[in-house]
């Protein structure tokens, strides 16, 4: 790392661990404008009803046409900044006193999440949303591709979440608290209780329900707040001069 | 350097994998597999007999295929301890890997869709079992860059004793080529290249599950000898 | 984290067993199941007699046997941790031992219980009460695997480092889900 002379460079970019910084700050506005796309643009979250009838269906389209779409413009670019997020945690991780597997396995989990979880959904709607003259049992395979692609992928947010706790867990340097890792486990319960949502078409089980919906929600916010929280201290705790593992 | 998340996701392999191959004899649609030129009515009939067996199957999958990555990152890891010009064939793997797992995970809810609405046009049903089974069998191209980076990385290797012995190198070759066919699932509809085919079905399937074998036995000695290291 | 000496004498500062992590987690786990419970109370009070209808197709009997089973090993797990802060870790080891195994064993009656129920037809979306019977057996199932795996860690701990907050870690985690079970039980087999 060469060292710049005093005023060749701007001061900002000599702060430490700017890098960290910045992708930290992603992180909120990311999801601050992830809630403007998905709840009160694109109506996924929470979403609409199975268990309505195919003319109810084409008429959801039909009426939020060209917010969806617009949300899903918003998406299609910054769906970009999960990336940082990964990366921000995944650099964390490596700061730990084991193996870099599990950082690299965070990444790797999410870059799936990030497909079939959350932009592959968009495109079926932004496909009905486009034509809503298609067939109307076209408008309906669309509505459920997206809703339960967006709720139903599981694997790749267990695998996120163990890994994360598994480090945690085993960590020596205290990077990340023992009780985020146990958070961490909620969110693997979370998950397993939204498989039933490819078989319930009502109830709590299925897409929109209590318990497959809206819990998970309320325990990823939670989740999410907090991990936003504890990056910032790590950051602010972390020496310039630490030594991490390549 | 604390090696258990390295012998964690070892063994993550054998347990998912029980329970993977535990769904796949499970599920209605592979042994045997569904051919493709099974017509909508007869394919809409398919999912309207075997809905739970599917459904099952299906999200046991989707639950369990994701937990084969901290095994492809462990390799990853091992990667960087070769002694090699730079980390490059590693970070490819790493890439390669998360392309391949979001495929799989792409397909399984393409059958998942197929298997949710009761009454749904044949032609959709149709539609969306096409797309789950190109989508599993076709795009081998992840796998196969992985095979050929991690052959072209141990046949580089310069440390005294390399990482992992001479002949993975050879045997994640073979690996890739007997993959290598299942592309023409998107070609053709019936003879052993077509998706329910002896080459690109049970050909492809076979080699991956042999890899993942070898390469578990592979990787277990390599983590071991990363132990006994100063 | 605390250490107790190895002599039975009373510390002179009480200390809360395990760590205040596992505490967030335990209550947690308490508040998102309490969610569960609630949710299928109310549904239970919108079909009443489908759910009491459906109830009489569980064995009363296996809900039961499975109960004493948990409960037998909660208390192997609360000896063996009384028995390490004693010094005696090698009974202790035995005893985490004995409490795996009875957790073992309700795990096989679980997976037997649910195979006689589909076998007569009880499935998952069979109606809205076998939904919450498998959903909560299930949950409440991969809690007692991690629960499992806790208790391996405290096994290891007993028989290499002898510290003692990962056997009250283990034991504390087993605890919850014993009592989680319990009100499980009552819920599902025994409530008319």
């Amino acid at each position: 790392m060469t060292v710049a002379q005093a005023g060749t460079a701007s001061a900002w970019t000599q702060k430490p661990n700017i890098d960290q910084w910045i992708a930290w700050w992603t992180i909120p506005v990311f999801y601050n404008i992830f809630g403007l796309i998905f709840v009160v643009l694109t109506r996924v979250m929470p979403p609409p009803r199975p268990d309505i009838t195919q003319t109810q269906i084409v008429q959801f389209f039909v009426d939020h046409s060209l917010t969806i779409r617009i949300g899903f413009a918003l998406l299609m670019f910054f769906i970009g900044f999960a990336s940082v997020a990964n990366g921000l945690i995944a650099q964390q991780m490596k700061r730990m006193s084991i193996s870099p597997v599990f950082a690299y396995a965070y990444i790797g989990a999410l870059v799936v999440g990030g497909l079939p979880g959350c932009l592959i959904p968009a495109f079926a709607f932004v496909a009905a949303a486009l034509r809503p003259d298609r067939d109307p049992q076209i408008m309906v395979m669309l509505y459920d591709w997206c809703l339960l692609s967006f709720v139903g992928s599981l694997g790749c947010f267990c695998t996120q979440n163990m890994v994360l706790a598994l480090a945690i867990f085993l960590d020596r340097n205290d990077v990340l608290p023992k009780w985020l890792a146990y958070m961490s486990i909620w969110m693997i319960v979370t998950e397993l209780l939204a498989s039933p949502v490819f078989v319930f078409r009502s109830g709590p089980l299925a897409w929109n329900g209590s318990i497959s919906f809206y819990l998970g929600t309320v325990v990823f916010v939670v989740w999410e707040f907090c991990m936003i929280r504890l990056l910032y201290t790590a950051i602010k705790k972390q020496s310039p001069s630490e030594q991490i593992q390549d | 350097m604390d090696l258990r998340p390295q012998r964690i996701s070892l063994w993550l392999v054998p347990l998912f994998g029980a329970i993977m191959a535990m769904a796949f004899v499970a599920f209605p649609g592979f042994p045997p597999p569904t051919p493709p030129s099974m017509s909508a009515v007869q394919v809409a009939d398919f999912y309207a007999q075997h809905t739970a067996a599917i459904r099952f199957s299906m999200v046991t999958f989707n639950l369990c295929a994701i937990m084969l990555i901290p095994f492809f990152m462990t390799i990853v890891v091992q990667m960087k301890r070769m002694s090699l010009p730079s980390h490059v064939l590693a970070y490819s793997y790493l890439g390669a890997a998360a392309t391949g797992a979001t495929l799989f995970a792409i397909a399984d809810i393409f059958w998942l869709i197929a298997a949710y609405r009761p009454g749904r046009d044949p032609q959709l049903i149709l539609l969306l079992n096409d797309m789950a089974w190109l989508v599993f069998t076709a795009p081998v191209g992840a796998v196969v860059v992985m095979n050929l980076a991690l052959g072209l990385a141990v046949y580089l290797d310069r440390r005294p004793v390399p990482v992992f012995p001479r002949w993975v190198a050879g045997f994640n070759v073979l690996t890739a080529a007997a993959m290598t066919p299942a592309v023409c699932a998107v070609i053709v509809t019936d003879g052993p290249l077509a998706w329910n085919g002896a080459v690109s079905f049970w050909l492809r399937l076979g080699a991956f599950v042999l890899y993942l074998v070898v390469m578990f036995a592979v990787v277990r000695s390599a983590i071991s000898a990363q132990a006994r290291e100063p | 984290m605390t250490t107790t000496s190895a002599t039975s004498a009373p510390s002179a500062t009480r200390h809360l067993p395990a760590t205040k992590d596992l505490w967030v987690f335990v209550l947690g786990d308490f508040v998102i199941f309490g969610s569960y419970f609630v949710i299928f109370m109310v549904s239970r009070r919108q079909e009443r007699d489908l759910f009491i209808e459906s109830q009489r197709h569980l064995s009363l009997n296996i809900g039961v046997v499975n109960t004493l089973v948990l409960l037998a090993s909660s208390w192997f797990v609360a000896r063996a941790v009384q028995l390490t802060r004693d010094g005696e870790f090698d009974r202790a080891r035995k005893l985490t031992v004995g409490g795996g195994l009875c957790g073992l064993v309700f795990i096989v009656i679980k997976a037997y219980e649910w195979s006689a129920k589909i076998a007569q037809g009880h499935t998952f979306p069979s109606n809205n009460f076998f939904m919450y019977y498998y959903m909560l057996t299930g949950v409440h199932l991969f809690h007692v695997a991690i629960g499992l795996v806790f208790l391996g860690v405290s096994y290891v701990e007993l028989r290499n480092r002898r510290r003692i907050a990962p056997v009250e870690t283990g034991a504390t985690y087993w605890h919850m889900v014993d009592l989680l079970w319990v009100v499980i039980f009552a819920l599902l087999y025994v409530m008319r």
